[in-house]
C-alpha cells in the first residue's frame, strides 16, 4: 500500500504504468485526427487541389489533454485509489468478529454494521478469513449462520445478513459457541460490544483476551441503548420511565405514542439527571386519545428495547354510572354514587347521568346503585346490552331486597339479613378468601372490612360457580352470572356505607376496577389460558408475525415472561384480545459492561476509507464518452448520429409529456366557461333540439327575412324528406344573444342591413360552435345587384362577423364535396343565378375538410321559400322552375355535407382507398 | 392505366399547388417591371389606326374609322403578338439536391421555382412553352404550366439518375431554350450540348443556381468531400488553404461558360440559392425580352 496523507493505493504496482503516459502522448501526437465528412456538389472543381503546405494536421491541444486525461484515470482505477486509508489490522491469524446483536444493538446498528464492513474490508486486503460471532440467540426461523473461518466476500454476506435481535444477548452461550470453533490463539479479535453487562460478560472477555489481540469498540454515548420501561397509569397521566446503563451525564429523550393506525397521538420527553440511570416523563393525555395508543417509542432509537407495546391494561375504559352527580343531589355522603365516582374516576372515564345519558352511549361498565333501579323496560335494554358484551354491576340496597326484581344474576331470597344489629346476635362479617373462580384472586383484604346487611340469594347448585366472593360465613357477597358475552355482576350490599363500610376500603377500588378490567374480555376467562404469539417486535422495533416456531406464553407468563427466540416480544393473544409482553421490565437492570484492565477500546464510527476506484472509473467512462462526442463533431458526424437517436428521444418525450399535457389541460378546462356565452340550456329546450334534427335559421329582427327563412327552410326540409332518409322537423329561430347554436348541424343566416352586430356573448358562442364543428350557411341575398363581389367586400357581413374569427375563405373549387355530395351539381344556384360560393380554406387539412363557413349571396332561402300549398312564393330568375330545383339540389347537398362530411368525398376516391388496403 | 393517372394526379394534387402558386408569385412581382411590346405586329388585339399608305392591302382598311373622316382612309393595325416556342430545362440530377443552410432552397427547388415562374411569366405573354426533352409539344395558357410541373414531378419519381446535361434533341430553328443547371459539369460536355442547338439557329439562355457554400467553400480544417453523385470522395487536409485556388476553378468555370454561350448570342445568368428568385428571374425576363426585340427589328 502505497499513502500519501489521506490517499492511498492499494495496488501501487500499478501506477507503473504512468510511465506509458508521454508514450501515449507522442502516439496521439503523432496520429492525425480522421477528416470531417462533408457533402458537397461542386466536389469536381476540388479534385486536384492540394494545399500548399504539407503540415501534418495536429490534434488539437484540449483533444490531446482530454485523451491523456483519460488514460490517467484508467491507470488510477487499476491502483486502487483509497480515502482516508487505515492501517493494515494487527497480529496474524483470522480475524474474529464478536458483535453483540441483541436488543440493545438496534439504535446504531447501520453503523455498526459500517464498522464490521470496514473491518471485514481490511481483513480482505490483507488476505485474513474471517470468523464472525454474534453474541444474541439465533431467531428460530433464521437459518443458522455460518461460523468458523470464512473468505472475507462470505462473512460480508453472512453480516449483511445479520440483523439486532429482540431479546437480550447471551454471552454464556456465545462462550460455548467461541470454544466450539477451537480457535487458534493466532487471532485479532474485535468485539462490537453494546457497552452492556450481563452474567457472562466477564467471563467471556477474559475468554477473548486470550487471542493475541484483542480490541473493543463500544457505542459513542449519544448511541448508547436506553431501555423504555412499561408505563404505570397514575390517575389520569401516564408515568414513563427510561432506563440507561451508566450515568454519563445529562441526556435527554424524546418518546412518541403511536396509535394502530401509525399516527403519532402524544410525545413526551424524558430527562435523565447527570448522575442518574433512570429518567422519567408524564404523558398527560385525554382518555379518548390514551386509548388509542398502541405503543410507546423513544424517537431516533428504534429498537425492540425502547418500545412498549400497550394493551388494555393502559387504557381508560369508559365506565357508566346511572344516578344523579353527587354534588347535585346534596349530601353527598349518602349518596351511592359519590363513593362510586370517588373510587374510579382517576381510573376510568366516567359518565353519571340518567337513563337516557347512560344508555345511549358506548360504555363498558354500567354501574347501578340501588338507588337507580331501572325500570322494566330498561331492565330489557340493558340485558340485551350485557349479551352485546357489556358488564352491569349491580349494588343491593333496600329497594332491591323489597323488589321483585329480575335483573339478578341469581335468584334472591325477598328482604334483607342484618347482621350485628341491635336484634341480632350475629357477628358483622368480614370476607372470605376469593374462590378460585373469581376475578379479585389475589387482592389483599383488609381486615376491617364488615359487612352489616346484605341480600341472600336462594341457595341453587350452580350458585358456589357463580360467585364471586363470599362472607365468612360463605353467603355470597358478590355474584355474578355469564350472560352472552357479557356480565350481569351483584354486590350483595350497597354502595354506599350504609350496609357495610366496604365502599370506605381500598378493597372497593380494587375490586371495581378488577370488574372494569373485565371489560378487556382477555382477563377473566382469558387470564389463566396459555396466550398464543399474535404479532411480534423484531430487532428493530417492528410488529409483525410471529416467526415460526414462538411458543405460545405459559399461563403464568406474567410473571416470568423472559423475551427470547421461542418467546420475542410482542402481542400475545388472538385478534380479538391481546397482552403486550416488552423488553422494557422484562430483561436485568442494566449495568455497564466492565472490561478488564489494559483492554484496547475504540468508539463506533461511520467515517472510513473509501475505495475510489469506481469514481476513477466512472470519470474515465465519462471521457470517453466525451472524447467519442468530440470525435464525431470533428468529423462532422454528431448530427448524423444523433439524429435518429434524437428522434427516438423526442418520440419517447412526446410520450412522457402527454400525460401531464393532459393534465394541464384538465384545469383549464372550466376556463372557457368562464367567458361570456348563452345561459346553459334547459332540459326542455335541449330535448326539442336534439331529438329531432333541425334546421335553424338566425332570427335577424327583419320580419320578412325570417319569414323567408322559415318558409325556405321548409320548404327545404319537405324536399330533404321526400327525397331523402333525412327527415328534419320544424325549423327553428335561433337569437343568438340567446339560444344555443351547438344543437344544430346547420345554420341559416340571412344578411340584412337592419341586424345589430353581435354581443360579445353570442359572438363567443357562435365561434365556439364554428370551431366545434358547426356549419353556419351565410347568404348575403346581394347577387342581383352586387355580381360576384367578394364576401368581404359587403359591408353588412363584414359588421356581422366581426366577433367571429373567421377563417380565410376561398372560392369554392368545382370538385368541392358540397357539389357531390347528394346531386352533382356543377352551379349552385338560388334565387339569382352566378353568384359564388365561399367556403373556408384549408384545402381539407383543417376539421377533416368539412368547411365550417359557406357564403353565398343567391338568396337561396327565397328560392326554396314556398307558400302553404307548396308552390315557390318567390319568382326564381332567370332559370324558373328548373333553376328553383337545382336550388333544392344544392340545399340538399348543403345538408348532406353538414351531416355526413368529407363522406362523399372519400367515396371519390374509394378506387384508390380499396387499392391501397389491397396491398 | 385509369388508375394511375389518377393516382398522379393525386399526387401532384398534394405538390403542385405550391409550387405553382410560388411560381406565380415570383411571376407576380416579375411583371409589374415589365411593360408590354407595345409595337405592331401580327396578332388580334387592335394597336391603332393610321392612314393608308400606298401599298396596304384594302382588305386591311377600316372602313367604319375612314368613313368618319372626311379624306383619309385609315387602316387597322394590331399589336404584334410574336408566339415564339420556349423549351425549357432544369437539371434534376443528384448533385442539384443540396442546401448548406437551413432555411434556404437546395438548388433543385430553386431551379424548378424559376422554371415554372419563366414559364408562368412566359405563358402570360403569350409565349408556348414546353419542357426541353419531354417530347410535348410548346403549348400556351395556364395549362402550360400545369403540363410542365407535372413533367418535373414525373421526371423526379420515374427518373432514377437523371442526366446532369440537358438532352440533345432536334428543335425547330426561332426556338428558343432555358437552361438552368448547377453547370459545374467538365466544359466541353457543356459545349457540346451548345454547339448542338446553335447549329440548328436555336437561341438560348444559360442560368447557373449555385449554393453559397459552393462558392465560398466555407468549410476549414482537415475535411473529407463527398460527392452526391458517383464523384467519389476527396481529402483536403487545410481547406482554408485551398479557398483562393478552389474560387480560381470556379470563376474559371464560369468563364469557359460565358466563353462558350457568347458567340453564340446566349447569355448566361448567375443565381445564388440565397438571394431572392426575382432578380434572376428579371434578368432572365428582360434578356428574353431584348431578344424578341432584336428579334421583331
Amino acid at each position: 500500500m502505497l499513502s500519501l496523507g489521506a490517499f492511498a493505493f492499494a495496488a501501487p504496482a500499478m501506477l507503473g504504468l504512468l510511465i506509458a503516459l508521454p508514450a501515449i502522448y507522442w502516439l496521439l501526437r503523432l496520429i492525425p485526427p480522421l477528416p470531417r465528412l462533408v457533402r458537397f456538389p461542386a466536389i469536381r472543381l476540388l479534385i486536384g487541389l492540394e494545399p500548399p503546405e504539407q503540415t501534418p494536421m495536429k490534434m488539437p491541444w484540449w483533444l490531446l489533454l482530454l485523451r491523456l486525461l483519460l488514460a490517467a484515470a484508467l491507470i488510477l482505477a487499476v491502483a486502487r485509489p483509497l480515502l482516508n486509508p487505515q492501517a493494515d489490522l494487527p497480529g496474524r491469524g483470522p480475524l474474529v468478529l464478536v458483535i453483540d446483536d441483541g436488543w440493545s444493538s438496534a439504535p446504531g446498528w447501520p453503523t455498526r454494521l459500517a464498522h464490521a464492513e470496514r473491518l471485514i474490508q481490511r481483513a480482505e486486503r490483507a488476505g485474513r478469513p474471517v470468523v464472525l460471532l454474534g453474541t444474541a440467540p439465533v431467531a428460530l426461523d433464521a437459518a443458522t449462520p455460518r461460523r468458523g473461518a470464512l473468505r472475507p466476500d462470505e462473512a460480508r454476506t453472512v453480516l449483511r445478513a445479520l440483523r439486532p435481535k429482540p431479546w437480550p444477548t447471551d454471552r454464556v452461550q456465545a462462550l460455548a459457541e467461541l470454544d466450539q470453533l477451537g480457535l487458534d490463539a493466532a487471532a485479532h479479535v474485535v468485539w462490537l460490544s453494546d457497552g452492556l453487562a450481563d452474567e457472562g460478560a466477564e467471563r467471556f472477555a477474559a475468554r477473548l483476551r486470550r487471542f493475541d489481540s484483542l480490541q473493543v469498540v463500544l457505542p459513542d454515548a449519544g448511541q448508547a441503548p436506553l431501555l423504555l420501561l412499561p408505563p404505570l397509569a397514575e390517575g389520569r397521566d401516564l408515568k414513563v420511565k427510561a432506563q440507561r446503563a451508566e450515568a454519563s451525564g445529562p441526556r435527554r429523550a424524546a418518546v412518541q405514542a403511536v396509535d394502530d393506525q401509525g399516527r403519532i397521538v402524544a410525545r413526551l420527553e424524558i430527562d435523565f439527571a447527570a448522575t442518574a440511570t433512570e429518567g422519567e416523563g408524564t404523558l398527560v393525555a385525554p382518555a379518548e386519545l390514551r386509548n388509542r395508543m398502541s405503543r410507546l417509542d423513544i424517537e431516533t432509537q428504534g429498537g425492540a428495547g425502547s418500545a412498549i407495546l400497550l394493551d388494555e391494561r393502559h387504557r381508560r375504559r369508559p365506565v357508566a354510572v346511572l344516578g344523579e352527580r353527587a354534588a347535585a343531589a346534596g349530601q353527598p355522603f349518602l349518596q351511592e354514587v359519590y363513593y362510586l365516582e370517588r373510587a374510579l374516576d382517576p381510573y376510568v372515564s366516567l359518565t353519571i347521568g340518567d337513563r337516557e345519558t347512560v344508555l345511549g352511549r358506548s360504555t363498558a361498565v354500567l354501574l347501578i346503585p340501588d338507588g337507580a333501579a331501572p325500570s322494566p323496560a330498561d331492565r330489557n335494554e340493558i340485558a340485551a346490552w350485557i349479551e352485546r358484551g357489556g358488564i352491569a354491576v349491580r349494588f343491593a340496597g333496600p329497594r332491591l331486597a323489597a323488589g321483585e326484581d329480575t335483573l339478578v344474576p341469581t335468584r334472591l331470597r325477598l328482604g334483607d339479613r342484618a347482621l350485628g344489629g341491635v336484634m341480632s346476635w350475629g357477628q358483622p362479617s368480614v370476607l372470605a378468601e376469593f374462590p378460585a373462580n373469581s376475578p379479585f384472586l389475589g387482592i389483599a383484604i383488609p381486615k376491617d372490612v364488615r359487612v352489616l346487611q346484605q341480600v341472600l340469594a336462594e341457595p341453587t347448585p350452580d350458585l358456589a360457580d357463580t360467585t364471586w366472593a363470599r362472607l365468612a360465613d360463605g353467603t355470597p357477597l358478590v355474584t355474578a352470572e355469564k350472560r352472552g358475552q357479557g356480565y350481569l355482576v351483584l354486590i350483595h350490599t350497597t354502595a354506599n356505607t350504609n350496609w357495610s363500610n366496604l365502599a370506605l376500603s381500598g378493597l372497593f377500588v380494587n375490586m371495581l376496577q378488577r370488574m372494569v378490567a373485565l371489560s378487556r374480555g382477555v382477563a377473566g376467562d382469558g387470564v389463566n389460558k396459555a396466550l398464543k404469539p399474535w404479532r411480534t417486535l423484531d430487532g428493530f422495533g417492528r410488529l409483525g408475525p410471529p416467526p415460526a416456531g414462538a411458543q405460545a406464553l405459559p399461563v403464568d407468563a406474567a410473571e416470568t415472561f423472559k423475551p427470547r427466540p421461542a418467546t420475542p416480544p410482542g402481542l400475545y393473544g388472538d385478534e380479538n384480545a391481546q397482552v403486550a409482553f416488552n423488553v422494557g421490565g422484562r430483561v436485568p437492570t442494566l449495568r455497564p459492561l466492565v472490561l478488564p484492565a489494559g483492554v484496547a477500546t475504540d468508539r463506533l464510527s461511520e467515517q472510513g476509507e473509501t475505495d475510489l476506484t469506481r469514481w476513477f472509473l466512472l470519470a474515465a467512462l465519462l471521457l470517453l464518452l466525451a472524447d467519442l462526442l468530440i470525435s464525431l463533431w470533428l468529423r462532422g458526424l454528431l448530427w448524423r448520429a444523433l439524429r435518429p437517436a434524437g428522434a427516438t428521444a423526442l418520440v419517447a418525450f412526446a410520450i412522457l409529456s402527454l400525460p401531464s399535457g393532459a393534465e394541464a389541460q384538465a384545469p383549464a378546462a372550466p376556463a372557457p366557461q368562464q367567458r361570456p356565452g348563452p345561459p346553459p340550456l334547459t332540459d326542455e329546450e335541449a330535448l326539442r333540439g336534439s331529438l329531432d334534427i333541425r334546421l335553424a335559421y338566425i332570427a335577424t329582427g327583419d320580419s320578412e327575412v325570417d319569414q323567408l327563412s322559415k318558409a325556405g327552410l321548409e320548404g327545404l326540409s319537405e324536399i330533404l324528406r321526400n327525397r331523402t332518409s333525412v327527415e328534419p322537423s320544424e325549423p327553428v329561430a335561433l337569437d343568438l344573444e340567446r339560444d344555443e347554436p351547438r344543437l344544430y348541424p346547420l345554420i341559416y343566416w340571412p344578411v340584412t342591413s337592419v341586424q345589430p352586430a353581435l354581443s360579445p356573448r353570442a359572438a363567443a358562442a357562435l365561434d365556439r360552435h364554428l370551431r366545434t364543428g358547426g356549419i353556419v350557411f351565410i347568404d348575403t341575398r346581394d347577387q342581383h345587384f352586387a355580381f360576384d363581389r367578394r364576401p368581404g367586400g359587403n359591408a353588412d357581413l363584414k359588421r356581422l362577423l366581426s366577433g367571429i374569427e373567421t377563417p380565410p375563405l376561398v372560392q369554392m373549387p368545382s370538385d368541392h364535396v358540397l357539389s357531390k355530395a347528394f346531386y352533382l351539381l356543377s352551379d349552385m344556384p338560388g334565387r339569382w343565378l352566378g353568384g359564388k360560393l365561399w367556403i373556408e380554406a384549408g384545402g381539407g387539412r383543417v376539421n377533416d375538410g368539412v368547411t365550417t363557413l359557406v357564403i353565398g349571396a343567391n338568396d337561396f332561402a327565397g328560392a326554396w321559400a314556398v307558400d302553404s300549398r307548396g308552390r315557390g312564393q318567390l319568382p326564381v330568375s332567370p332559370g324558373g322552375e328548373t333553376q328553383r330545383e337545382m336550388s333544392y339540389r344544392f340545399g340538399v347537398n348543403l345538408v348532406m355535407h353538414a351531416l355526413t362530411g368529407n363522406y362523399k368525398d372519400d367515396q371519390v376516391h374509394i378506387q384508390d382507398i380499396m387499392q391501397r388496403l389491397r396491398r | 392505366m385509369a388508375l394511375s393517372t389518377l393516382q398522379r394526379s393525386i399526387e401532384l394534387a398534394g405538390t403542385l399547388p405550391a409550387l405553382l402558386v410560388a411560381a406565380d408569385r415570383v411571376a407576380a412581382t416579375v411583371i409589374q417591371g415589365v411593360h408590354g411590346r407595345r409595337r405592331v405586329g401580327q396578332g388580334d388585339a387592335f394597336w391603332q389606326f393610321r392612314p393608308y399608305r400606298s401599298g396596304d392591302s384594302l382588305g386591311r382598311v377600316d372602313w367604319r374609322r375612314s368613313a368618319r373622316s372626311t379624306r383619309d382612309l385609315f387602316v387597322r393595325e394590331t399589336e404584334w403578338e410574336a408566339a415564339a416556342s420556349v423549351w425549357l430545362w432544369r437539371d434534376a440530377s443528384a448533385s442539384m439536391d443540396y442546401a448548406s443552410l437551413k432555411g434556404i432552397d437546395t438548388k433543385a427547388e430553386r431551379a424548378e421555382l424559376l422554371t415554372l415562374a419563366l414559364a408562368s411569366l412566359l405563358t402570360d405573354a403569350g409565349e408556348r412553352v414546353a419542357a426541353l426533352g419531354s417530347g410535348a409539344r410548346p403549348i400556351t395558357g395556364r395549362i402550360a404550366v400545369r403540363r410542365l410541373a407535372e413533367h418535373f414531378a414525373d421526371e423526379r419519381r420515374v427518373t432514377k439518375t437523371p442526366p446532369s446535361l440537358p438532352p440533345t434533341v432536334p428543335l425547330s430553328t426561332h426556338a428558343t431554350v432555358v437552361l438552368v443547371s448547377d453547370w459545374l459539369d467538365p466544359l466541353p460536355g457543356i459545349e457540346a450540348m451548345v454547339r448542338h442547338y446553335v447549329g440548328m439557329g436555336v437561341r438560348g439562355h444559360i442560368v447557373q443556381v449555385l449554393d453559397p457554400a459552393e462558392e465560398d467553400l466555407p468549410f476549414a480544417g482537415h475535411v473529407k468531400f463527398e460527392g452526391l453523385e458517383t464523384e467519389g470522395q476527396h481529402t483536403i487536409r487545410r481547406v482554408e488553404a485551398v479557398r483562393g485556388a478552389y474560387g480560381a476553378k470556379l470563376a474559371a468555370q464560369r468563364d469557359g461558360l460565358q466563353r462558350i454561350a457568347r458567340p453564340a448570342g446566349w447569355t448566361v445568368h448567375l443565381h445564388r440559392t440565397d438571394k431572392p428568385p426575382q432578380t434572376a428571374l428579371l434578368a432572365l425576363y428582360l434578356a428574353m425580352a431584348d431578344l424578341a426585340r432584336v428579334n421583331a427589328a
